[in-house]
């Protein structure tokens, strides 16, 4: 069973709130903040956001469906074929993604820029370096 | 792999949701297995044959093709 992002209640309010504190605080503190800190503000403040937004969103939608469409929604979430769907979408997103990030280290190489080309390489190298873990750590589950 | 669902199912008078019910799987899974686009798991066809009262050959019909 898969664990919930978020286990209590309060938290997405929790999160929604420090988003936007770290948002105003990196608009209010401005040109006072190193770039990088403000950079990390924004980012925080966004990912945070969108995480508990998203879940209030879904709360919010939780409490008006019938037991039997709550019913229904956790076959769907649950049902065999729409697991299989998610695997052979991920494992094909996994090979676009490869294409995409072999695109763009060609680009960078021809653009001639050097920490591009780093950055992809190692972006690369880490992509397929998880997909090897992850199987690795299937061939011993399965 | 083919199987007898869809017959079985007219047979008794049962609908695709009712069989989707009993079965815990969504309808959209069923009309996928009689029109042959998707292929069980081993405890979702057990599930589907103890459910007929069949044993699982007597609903999917594997022929030689289907092998690897």
């Amino acid at each position: 069973m898969k664990k919930r992002f978020f286990t209590k209640p309060w938290l997405p309010g929790l999160g929604l709130g420090v988003a936007v504190g770290l948002g105003a605080a990196a608009v209010v503190l401005g040109e006072r903040l190193a770039n990088p800190v403000s950079g990390l503000c924004f980012g925080l403040a966004g990912t945070l956001g969108g995480l508990s937004g998203s879940r209030l969103i879904m709360a919010r939608f939780d409490r008006t469906w019938t037991p039997e469409e709550r019913k229904e929604i956790e076959r769907a979430e649950r049902d065999e074929r729409n697991v299989a769907i998610r695997e052979k979408a991920a494992y094909a997103t996994w090979y676009w993604t490869l294409y995409l990030l072999w695109a763009a280290f060609f680009l960078t190489l021809v653009l001639g820029s050097g920490f591009p080309t780093a950055l992809v390489s190692v972006i690369i190298v880490l992509h397929c370096a998880f997909y090897m873990v992850n199987v690795n750590r299937w061939s011993k589950q399965l | 792999m083919t199987n007898r669902i869809a017959q079985l199912r007219k047979e008794r008078r049962i609908s695709q949701a009712e069989l989707a019910d009993a079965v815990d799987v969504t309808r959209q899974t069923i009309i996928s297995l009689e029109s042959g686009r998707y292929n069980a798991s081993l405890l979702l066809a057990h599930r589907i044959a103890r459910y007929f009262g069949l044993a699982i050959e007597a609903v999917f019909l594997f022929e030689e093709e289907d092998a690897p």
